[in-house]
């Protein structure tokens, strides 16, 4: 995939390539008003808190119907709180857990995935077996059951969250409990939930989709590979980008090195804003983000179109920025600071401050898409400290 | 005069102007996408402070975190402040996380960009970024 990319800096490496393929991959493959966020690190309740609010946005916006909102709502919830209750399975740096939502046209995706060990594995697999040979109505006697008879472990005993996730979705669980070592397995979760179009329709027990559920492994295995903090493929407003932000304040202890990264964060995604939202709602309101984790360095990944016509004055002032000096740099900040007449959008100001406080060159991609449109990916890295 | 006083949200910042009470403070962090429509009261309400100033007026600034955009308009008010330290004793205090060389730079830049009195002051942050 490598040629079709118009690579302008000459200063790039292997990773770099790499991450910008797969924004663009990953940035295509979701097609009009449709989402992609996944998370993948520790899970705090602050951490869930925000995944929470970053999907309500978006959920919010997408589905209309109250009772639909709160099924997505619920089985988010519950499907946070497994990861949390299986944080204390993990037994290597393998152990990091991940969330995902998706929508795909009227249809919502959640997908959970978390180490369990082997013997969490042996009593959980018997249970999501058990619950998807049921149909409703059996179902909802076995919630009652479970109510009645408190089988309850700490761990979740009989599944009333399994049951409870099984009824809302009134779709098969699908799952995959893949190898990591002798001890442990990784658990993928999925539930699909029917958007409006057919929500009053009999939702007939469909055999699991086992394509879906691999999608998402293979997602997660290629942001494994990346070590991807966070992977955010959708609209980026106002509400979209605190959300993001929040969830790395969380992810990250402070040190100098966050700050950096969340101040540079701040500027890439409000520049994917500046550059999208008066688009109409298809792929060109949308953008791409994500933030890795390589060696020594933070790694900044952003993706979006832009007009065609505005390619050349973005090369240009980004060449001119990576040409700069860092006196340069600071005289170049001090004059838009001193310029009155400088509308408040295209100073770049954002650009020079990105060079500034990530020490580095910024790297960018262009790839034409037709007369009008262009993909641009836009990369900055930051050294951690000591 | 009437003070001025702005709630922080999660992206603007606390704005705490009382002339009677002595305080100036912008606390808290400053990410608006458009902030020069967020600034704009701020800017006049200095306008009209510099006519009946303090005879001592301190300004304190302990932001966390600034998108650029905000920078520029912080600017504008540190130019504002800049001529009401004409008609007062002014002093800008600058305070900045211990961690956070780039906020410490931003406010010595600005300081060399005007006549006002700065001083910088530095604090130890254990907030963990809790929210």
């Amino acid at each position: 995939m490598g040629d079709i990319f118009d690579f302008m800096e000459n200063e790039f490496d292997k990773i770099n390539i790499n991450l910008v393929e797969l924004a663009y991959k990953l940035f295509t493959r979701v097609k009009d008003s449709d989402f992609e966020y996944i998370y993948r690190g520790g899970f705090s309740q602050n951490i869930s808190k925000k995944l929470i609010s970053l999907a309500e946005t978006n959920v919010k916006k997408s589905a209309g119907r109250t009772a639909l909102k709160n099924k997505i709502y619920f089985v988010m919830v519950e499907g946070l709180q497994n990861i949390t209750k299986h944080e204390d399975d993990k037994n290597d740096e393998k152990g990091s857990g991940m969330f995902a939502i998706q929508k795909q046209k009227d249809k919502f995706y959640i997908t959970t995935g978390n180490v369990i060990t082997k013997e969490n594995e042996k009593t959980l697999k018997p249970k999501l077996d058990q619950i998807n040979i049921l149909e409703r109505d059996q179902l909802n006697k076995l919630k009652k059951e479970v109510l009645v008879g408190g089988e309850l472990s700490d761990k979740g005993g009989a599944g009333l969250g399994l049951i409870e996730m099984a009824r809302k979705s009134g779709k098969k669980l699908v799952y995959d409990f893949t190898d990591l070592n002798e001890k442990a397995s990784f658990f993928y979760f999925r539930t699909e939930i029917q958007g409006e179009r057919s929500l009053y329709q009999e939702s007939a027990p469909s055999i699991g989709k086992a394509e879906s559920i691999e999608d998402v492994k293979e997602l997660h295995q290629r942001l494994d590979e990346e070590n991807i903090l966070i992977n955010f493929n959708g609209k980026f407003n106002r509400e979209n980008i605190l959300s993001i932000l929040g969830v790395i304040k969380g992810q990250m202890s402070v040190s100098s090195t966050s700050k950096k990264v969340y101040n540079i964060m701040v500027e890439m995604l409000q520049n994917i804003s500046k550059h999208t939202n008066n688009h109409e709602e298809t792929i060109k309101n949308r953008g791409i983000f994500f933030l890795s984790k390589k060696g020594d360095r933070f790694i900044l990944t952003s993706g979006n179109y832009i007009n065609a016509e505005d390619i050349e004055i973005l090369k240009g002032k980004i060449n001119d920025i990576n040409a700069m000096s860092d006196s340069e740099l600071y005289d170049q900040y001090n004059n838009i600071l001193l310029d009155i007449t400088a509308s408040d959008k295209k100073t770049g100001l954002g650009l020079i401050d990105i060079r500034i406080k990530s020490n580095n060159k910024i790297v960018y991609y262009f790839k034409e898409i037709d007369n009008n449109f262009a993909f641009f990916a836009m990369q900055a890295s930051v050294k951690i400290k000591e | 005069m009437r003070p001025l006083i702005l709630e922080a949200t999660e992206d603007t910042p606390l704005i705490y102007f009382h002339p009677e009470e002595g305080k100036f403070l912008i606390e808290k962090s400053s990410l608006p996408e458009n902030a020069v429509e967020y600034y704009a009261p701020v800017i006049n309400w200095l306008k009209e402070y510099h006519s009946t100033p303090n005879a001592i007026t301190t300004f304190d600034f302990s932001l966390e975190y600034l998108n650029t955009a905000s920078s520029k308009q912080i600017f504008e008010v540190i130019m504002m402040i800049n001529k009401i330290s004409e008609v007062s004793d002014v002093t800008i205090r600058w305070h900045y996380d211990a961690i956070d060389e780039d906020m410490m730079g931003l406010g010595k830049r600005f300081s060399h960009l005007v006549n006002a009195k700065f001083e910088f002051i530095e604090y130890e942050n254990n907030d963990d970024f809790e929210i």
